[in-house]
């Protein structure tokens, strides 16, 4: 079932009304039931994948956890994540189809051909919930957290469903303890009303833009070879700005799902395009995967024997100031390796989610020197240098861009080779971009009140909490609030891209 | 090991981290408060800390840490 969908907006209202009619007791059966129909929904691979790594990393934490000894515990811990990171490294590479015989795809009627792309056969939500809950296992390993004792208890954080398919990541001990205060949740018309507009708000950035832009982006980069010079920077902007508004549709979606059953959860965009450096965005961008790999793989190899030594030989060869900044370096390589991984098992993700924002991050320290003279010189602190940094930023973002949307590396090589052939700009060149003029309007109008929205969240400072617009509306008359919620509505239904052959559906991160 | 002294190492700990004499760390001292002492730094800090008492923090233990008197509570737990 897609979130940007009419039956999945029945399905939550269905268990929205079941959930604030029964007892408080029993509403954790509700969002179990709900979150089982709609893993189910979502495939039978989808339902069979999660469960079974529900059900390891439940036993691995359980093993895990203090009161067992130490080498059962480090062999849990080990045995569960090299199992579950090795059922979805295999699922990413082969697919589904290639691990089961085809006869067990007919007897459960899956229809998936074996020379799709590989994301059409991997369960939906499964790149999001593996680490998920292998941070769990990690968690009660490292005792951050007491293993869980009752499995339904952990099946729910497991399976979810608002935030199933796409995250926001969350830890166990955090979201353990919303799902339990679920209990005490009050349904009030103020936060019918909230989430409303969010879900509202999701479905305007995904129907309305994402679907609209990647009409852009599919004829450039379905004809590489015609379009050339600034084309080729039309397209990769075209694709950052769908990317973002798709993954972030999609999260305003799942927050605003989630907060009508009265459990909230992290942010995961805090205006990312505003950003002034590459270390920046990605703070403000995939906010919970930063964490979570930060958390659970960045940190924990810094500490490890391996990459203390390599510290220890650095300093003696550069010596201690720079000399310890090589182990981080490492670190960031395989860290910059594993992100690019994660978001397809294709070496056009690695390189261009991964390993170029490495180089980026590494080469921006390297140059820091450089660069502390230049601000001075050129008044960093003053609007135009800041206005410098962003165009900048989204500028290396969007380079990346060209492997991440390109279909295979030497696709992506072609296109930036196309930027240096001559180009013309004229109403033909455009109109061959596949928008007429009353669908470019549209777009424009509505990606300037995405920009407008971005640019009011936006606080300097990516610690700071971001300045949230629904707040802001509740503060108003009642009207206003429900009348924003209309016009998006209406905005939706008049200028979505319906029956086009699209599938709305596709929410690109729900295919990572 | 008193309290005290576990100070005075973990204070020669700091100065050497962060490259600097001049620090000196109390029950109340925060990240806030040492120059340069950011995640990365602390990860740093953490692995010195370690070498220097002998000692293996749990993941669990670093983090949350309010300041250096919550630190020292830890290290003194692990040196029994």
């Amino acid at each position: 079932m897609s979130l940007v969908s009419a039956a999945f907006l029945a399905f939550v209202a269905i268990t929205a009304l079941i959930y604030y009619l029964v007892p408080g007791g029993a509403r954790r059966w509700v969002l179990i039931a709900a979150s089982l129909v709609f893993c189910a929904s979502c495939g039978f691979y989808s339902l069979i994948f999660v469960l079974l790594a529900a059900v390891t990393t439940f036993i691995g934490g359980m093993l895990s956890g203090p009161s067992k000894s130490k080498g059962l515990r480090n062999a849990a811990a080990v045995i569960t994540v090299v199992l579950n990171l090795g059922i979805l490294c295999a699922v990413r590479y082969y697919g589904v189809i290639g691990l089961f015989a085809e006869n067990l795809n007919k007897i459960f009627g899956a229809t998936a051909s074996t020379n799709t792309f590989m994301y059409y056969v991997v369960p939906v939500g499964m790149a999001f919930y593996t680490l998920q809950l292998i941070g769990y296992t990690l968690d009660c390993r490292w005792e951050r957290t007491e293993p869980e004792k009752n499995f339904f208890r952990y099946l729910l954080f497991a399976t979810y469903f608002p935030y199933f398919t796409s995250g926001p990541m969350n830890s166990y001990a955090d979201l353990s303890v919303k799902l339990d205060g679920a209990k005490d949740a009050k349904f009030s018309l103020e936060r019918l009303r909230d989430s409303a507009i969010r879900i509202a708000w999701g479905f305007f950035k995904k129907l309305v833009i994402a679907d609209r832009i990647a009409v852009i982006v599919n004829s450039i980069y379905g004809n590489h070879e015609v379009y050339g010079g600034l084309y080729v920077f039309i397209g990769a902007a075209a694709f950052a700005i769908q990317l973002y508004a798709d993954f972030s549709g999609c999260m305003d979606v799942v927050l605003g799902t989630s907060h009508l059953i009265g459990i909230e959860m992290p942010e995961n965009f805090n205006s990312p395009f505003l950003a002034h450096t590459i270390r920046e965005y990605w703070q403000r961008w995939h906010i919970t995967l930063g964490g979570w790999l930060r958390d659970y793989l960045f940190y924990p190899m810094l500490r490890t024997s391996a990459f203390v030594k390599i510290g220890d030989v650095s300093k003696k060869l550069f010596g201690k100031k720079k000399g310890k900044k090589v182990p981080t370096y490492f670190g960031l390589i395989i860290l910059w390796a594993a992100v690019g991984y994660w978001h397809g098992g294709l070496m056009k993700y690695v390189i261009g989610t991964g390993l170029l924002h490495c180089f980026y991050i590494i080469l921006g320290e390297l140059v820091e020197p450089i660069s502390v003279k230049l601000r001075k010189t050129l008044h960093s602190e003053k609007m135009p240098y800041k206005i410098f940094q962003t165009a900048r930023t989204f500028f290396l973002i969007c380079l990346g861009h060209i492997f991440f949307r390109a279909n295979n590396v030497p696709d992506a090589i072609e296109m930036y080779k196309a930027i240096f052939r001559p180009f013309t700009i004229n109403g033909e060149w455009i109109a061959s971009l596949g928008l007429d003029t009353g669908n470019l309007i549209v777009l424009l109008i509505s990606f300037a009140v995405l920009v407008a929205v971005d640019i009011y969240k936006y606080r300097e400072k990516q610690e700071e909490e971001p300045r949230l617009v629904l707040q802001t509306i509740a503060s108003k008359p009642v009207v206003v609030a429900w009348a924003v919620f209309m016009l998006l509505a209406v905005a939706v239904l008049i200028f979505g891209m319906y029956g086009l052959g699209y599938d709305s559906g596709a929410f690109i991160y729900a295919r990572i | 090991m008193t309290r005290d002294e576990v100070f005075v190492k973990l204070n020669e700990i700091f100065q050497d981290v962060f490259d600097d004499e001049d620090i000196n760390v109390t029950e109340t001292t925060t990240a806030a408060d040492v120059d340069g002492w950011d995640s990365l730094e602390h990860i740093n800090l953490l692995v010195a800390i370690e070498r220097g008492f002998g000692i293996r923090f749990t993941m669990g233990e670093t983090t949350g840490l309010k300041n250096v008197g919550e630190m020292v509570d830890k290290i003194m737990a692990h040196l029994g």
